[in-house]
């Protein structure tokens, strides 16, 4: 008996921590920066930007899935923060929040600055998206959505300054 | 028969759910603007309204309307109308930018030597007054004013949001400022323009007492520029017992430095990269 209730504690453990580290994963990022102009991106930030804005969009979609606000701090500054953080404070009034499993992104450089303190991306994202009224889901849709983002360099990533969305469509339209 | 006939449509009508609602919302709606959302069917139940920066969440009561005030949409992007009583029915719709009403103005550097070309950038993201991006056309205009009286100024289509050029700096050291003007709006930003690298660097010496000093003309650049106070000038004295070096900061346009020198001795002097002349000196007196 006392054996069966350990296996059942390491299989309870073993499925909570899973699931704990699929919510944490970071998505799929693909990045194009062959249309990058004035500048051309250099390896380094090739390598730094889809990372970061892979953290980015993890932070994000925990922010809003818990109501946590403090979670856009690492990755988002300036309008895009102000934004996330108004509409997590208002999800936190009215008792909603949003849940989104996220199939992963593809950005393209649209612009990167002559000093390189500011890129411009098109963010080709495949999501679906949950809205919640407390544990109530009242909305569950596929989306295909293009994002234009301004991203800037921080101390020692890049930082999400501007994220909208420029058009929502149902999946495979 | 009659009696039967009227049981049999009362029951029909109170068995027939009241019909699903439907909503339409204009599909295209500028950021801030107050507008409605319309209802067919079942009119009440719970409104929520989820966007960028929004999480709205409302009792509707037999409403043929739904009012959403700008306030609500002030950010641009997609957003979800969705009603729900039994069964919940949506509809989307996309927030764009309004007018372009503000700048935001990057220029760089903000100190750069003068007469070297394609050094400033100056980049523009034009905005509307809830601070979206305008992705819409929009012309800025880039003016360049020196307080020499100078002004030149060149319009520049937003690609995207964002219009960007490159500046060549003046010959003449001043500063200048950078202004980007959408619409109504201004943002300005000063550049100084500073003297580039010492041209022609000279230096004479005399004694003064038992002690040689050591001293530069004015310390200009190719364009005639003095070279700002505390730019660092190093004097080398090369003598038998080996290498000496002293930096001394420009004071007033010269820089000095007084020198022990016993036997023969060469001095020579520099600032950043570029070299002066040499001065071969004998021994103290």
């Amino acid at each position: 008996m006392k054996r069966s209730l350990r296996l059942l504690a390491v299989i309870t453990v073993f499925f909570a921590a899973s699931r704990y580290s699929a919510a944490q994963s970071s998505p799929a990022v693909e990045f194009n920066a062959a249309n990058s102009a004035p500048r051309s991106v250099e390896d380094l930030t090739s390598q730094s930007v889809p990372r970061d804005y892979a953290f980015a969009w993890q932070n994000m979609e925990q922010a809003l899935e818990e109501n946590r606000p403090g979670l856009l701090d690492a990755y988002f500054t300036g309008f895009a923060k102000t934004s996330l953080q108004q509409s997590i404070k208002q999800q936190a009034q009215t008792g909603l929040h949003v849940r989104y499993t996220d199939h992963g992104h593809k950005l393209n450089v649209l612009f990167y600055s002559p000093n390189g303190d500011l890129m411009q991306i098109e963010d080709d994202a495949q999501l679906e998206m949950q809205v919640l009224d407390g544990s109530k889901v009242i909305q569950s849709q596929p989306l295909h959505v293009r994002y234009m983002v301004l991203m800037t360099p921080g101390a020692d990533r890049w930082m999400v300054r501007d994220l909208e969305s420029t058009v929502a469509s149902p999946s495979g339209e | 028969m009659r009696m039967l006939l009227t049981w049999l449509l009362c029951s029909l009508a109170a068995a027939t759910p009241a019909a699903a609602a439907e909503l339409h919302a204009p599909k295209n709606i500028a950021a801030g603007t107050d507008f409605s959302i319309a209802i067919s069917g079942n009119s009440q139940g719970t409104f929520y309204l989820i966007g960028p920066a929004t999480a709205e969440k409302r009792h509707i009561e037999n409403a043929s309307e739904i009012s959403v005030p700008g306030t609500d949409i002030e950010k641009a992007g997609g957003y979800n109308a969705i009603l729900c009583s039994d069964e919940c029915a949506a509809t989307e719709f996309y927030v764009h930018a309004a007018e372009p009403d503000r700048l935001s103005l990057l220029v760089h550097p903000s100190r750069v030597p003068v007469a070297t070309a394609n050094a400033i950038s100056a980049v523009a993201i034009a905005l509307d007054r809830f601070h979206n991006v305008v992705f819409s056309h929009a012309d800025v205009n880039f003016s360049v004013n020196s307080n020499t009286g100078s002004l030149a100024s060149h319009s520049q289509p937003a690609n995207r949001g964002i219009a960007w050029i490159r500046l060549t700096s003046a010959a003449k050291a001043s500063s200048t400022k950078i202004s980007a003007a959408v619409g109504d709006t201004t943002e300005t930003r000063v550049v100084e323009q500073v003297a580039s690298e010492a041209c022609n660097l000279h230096i004479k010496s005399y004694w003064d007492a038992n002690r040689l000093v050591v001293e530069t003309d004015p310390v200009r650049d190719c364009s005639g520029n003095n070279v700002p106070d505390g730019t660092v000038v190093s004097f080398t004295k090369t003598d038998a017992s080996g290498k000496t070096t002293v930096d001394a900061p420009i004071k007033k346009g010269i820089a000095k430095a007084e020198m022990p020198v016993a036997g023969r001795a060469r001095i020579s002097v520099a600032s950043g990269v570029v070299l002066g002349n040499e001065l071969n000196v004998g021994g103290a007196r």
